[in-house]
């Protein structure tokens, strides 16, 4: 697991959302919180989209953990951030 | 997505707030060395981070930069009269130097030493590579001039232009560092299309940008942090064998560059608060080896690229959101993708279309927004951090500043940093 490494978020999918929590598990340089922080951006993003199309519960919670992670990583949190997403994950 | 209380901590920048304390740490630049040409020439208004001021060129040639209402009954003093080594307030003769003392006070008797007693805020003031610069932070935390290589080239061989944006600084800044969007924004019709004609005519061509640029619309970023602030790497794939690297600086607190190729100018910003709904954007295009050649002249003089023609008073762009830019709808179709004339007119219609301060909490952002998360996310720290009484590095180093942009084709096992350690050090 490399976190200098951008995780490619073509949707929200539990192996997308695990993809990110493991980077998160490991991320530590000023580096790595910026590109979970975009990771989170993106997921945030698309499940708004989704929800824009389709309300759904299972999603919108996700919308909301995605937040609540984003501002976990700006804290310098990256691992409680993990948890949180991990937590939502098997949602999905 | 920022939340309210960090979007509200980034975009005020008033005295008195966390990031209008930060700016102040700082020299900025604040007026063209043309603005006040000669010792005793009229005097200029000028705000900054949400001051009125007056800037003023005395009799020995000495810059000074003050409050612009006169502390007695607060008239403006752009109306003064720029005289004897002062400016003198028309209404009743108070009279001020550069560092603000009152040096003379006709309308009141002179055994009451009032004079002697009354102090206009002045600010320090330097000229600098074709600029003046201003500090306007307190007096024991002086920084120093940052090392910028425009400002060190000969006259002949740099262009700076300034113009009133009516945004904030910060959503400027964003566009300045946001690669993604010239794939867009500044793209040509048959360009964006990726057309055969199109490939036919760039694919022989040494300007690496119109070669590669458009072959990868979705380009790779990756960010490192530095003494200076940022460099910024954005990746597209060129042949087979290697990419396509651009690599570009953030320098704080609102300092960029565009990707540079040697043998062509290099081209900067400088994103200044005017107040907290508008910026000056200052715009220097710099060739470090030779004088600029007729053909960058031209694209100056016309506006093809990075500078715009303005009112030389306001300084707002002659292609402004009241004339809708001059938007040619016909250009449009056929021709270029916004069908407004220039990048900087592109740039300024698409940045204050966003509102004067953008809300961030409703925007959604992807991947290739890294850039922007990282300027933003340093900015938010270098300001919490002088919250916390620590002084930002870069302001008191201004050696740190000696860098270059850079562009480059390398073999993909190469890393970029690694590939671009010669080109990106400046060489003046």
């Amino acid at each position: 697991m490399n976190p200098a490494h951008i995780v490619t978020v073509r949707d929200f999918s539990p192996v997308t959302l695990g993809a990110i929590a493991a980077h998160l598990e490991v991320s530590t340089d000023f580096e790595h919180m910026v590109y979970r922080e975009a990771e989170l951006d993106a997921i945030w993003s698309i499940t708004a989209f989704a929800l824009a199309q389709k309300p759904d519960d299972a999603v919108a919670r996700l919308h909301e953990t995605a937040h609540r992670a984003h501002d976990l990583v700006g804290e310098g949190r990256p691992r409680d951030a993990a948890a949180l997403l991990r937590k939502v994950t098997p949602a999905i | 997505m920022l939340s309210h209380e960090e979007n509200d901590l980034l975009t005020h920048t008033a005295a008195g707030t966390p990031a209008g304390d930060y700016f102040r740490r700082y020299w900025l630049p604040a007026l063209m060395t043309s603005e006040v040409p000669a010792p005793d020439c009229p005097p200029v208004r000028l705000r900054l981070l949400g001051e009125d001021l007056i800037a003023f060129r005395d009799t020995q040639g000495r810059v000074g930069l003050i409050d612009e209402f006169c502390p007695h009954r607060r008239a403006s003093l752009f109306w003064g009269r720029n005289e004897e080594c002062g400016l003198r307030c028309v209404y009743h003769g108070w009279k001020f130097d550069t560092t603000g003392a009152c040096v003379d006070m006709p309308n009141e008797p002179p055994e009451y030493g009032f004079d002697n007693k009354v102090r206009i805020t002045a600010y320090p003031a330097r000229e600098y590579g074709g600029i003046i610069w201003a500090y306007l932070g307190p007096a024991g935390q002086m920084p120093e001039l940052p090392k910028l290589e425009w400002a060190r080239v000969a006259e002949n061989q740099r262009y700076i232009s300034k113009r009133r944006q009516e945004t904030n600084y910060l959503q400027a800044i964003e566009g300045g560092i946001d690669s993604s969007h010239s794939n867009f924004l500044h793209a040509s019709v048959e360009a964006f299309r990726v057309t055969d004609e199109y490939l036919e005519k760039v694919k022989n061509s040494s300007n690496l940008r119109a070669r590669y640029h458009l072959l990868d619309k979705s380009p790779r970023f990756t960010v490192k942090k530095t003494d200076y602030g940022l460099v910024i790497a954005v990746r597209r794939n060129a042949e087979e064998d290697t990419y396509y690297w651009r690599l570009t600086q953030f320098l704080l607190p609102s300092h960029t560059m565009i990707p540079y190729q040697k043998g062509l100018s290099i081209h900067g910003h400088c994103w200044v608060p005017r107040d907290d709904e508008t910026c000056w954007v200052w715009t220097m295009s710099w060739n470090p080896e030779a004088p600029l050649s007729e053909e960058e002249w031209k694209a100056i003089r016309e506006e093809t690229f990075v500078h715009a023609r303005v009112d030389p008073v306001t300084f707002r762009p002659l292609r402004n959101k009241d004339n809708n830019y001059q938007i040619d709808r016909n250009r449009q179709r056929g021709e270029s993708m916004t069908g407004i004339h220039g990048f900087a007119a592109q740039d300024q219609a698409l940045q204050e279309s966003m509102g004067p301060v953008v809300d961030r909490t409703r925007e959604r952002l992807g991947t290739s927004d890294t850039a922007i998360i990282a300027m933003r996310r340093l900015l938010l720290q270098e300001i919490r951090a002088l919250q916390q009484n620590e002084e930002p590095f870069a302001a008191h180093h201004g050696d740190v500043y000696w860098v270059r942009s850079a562009s480059m084709v390398l073999n993909r096992e190469v890393p970029f940093d690694e590939g671009a350690r010669e080109l990106t050090a400046a060489e003046v």
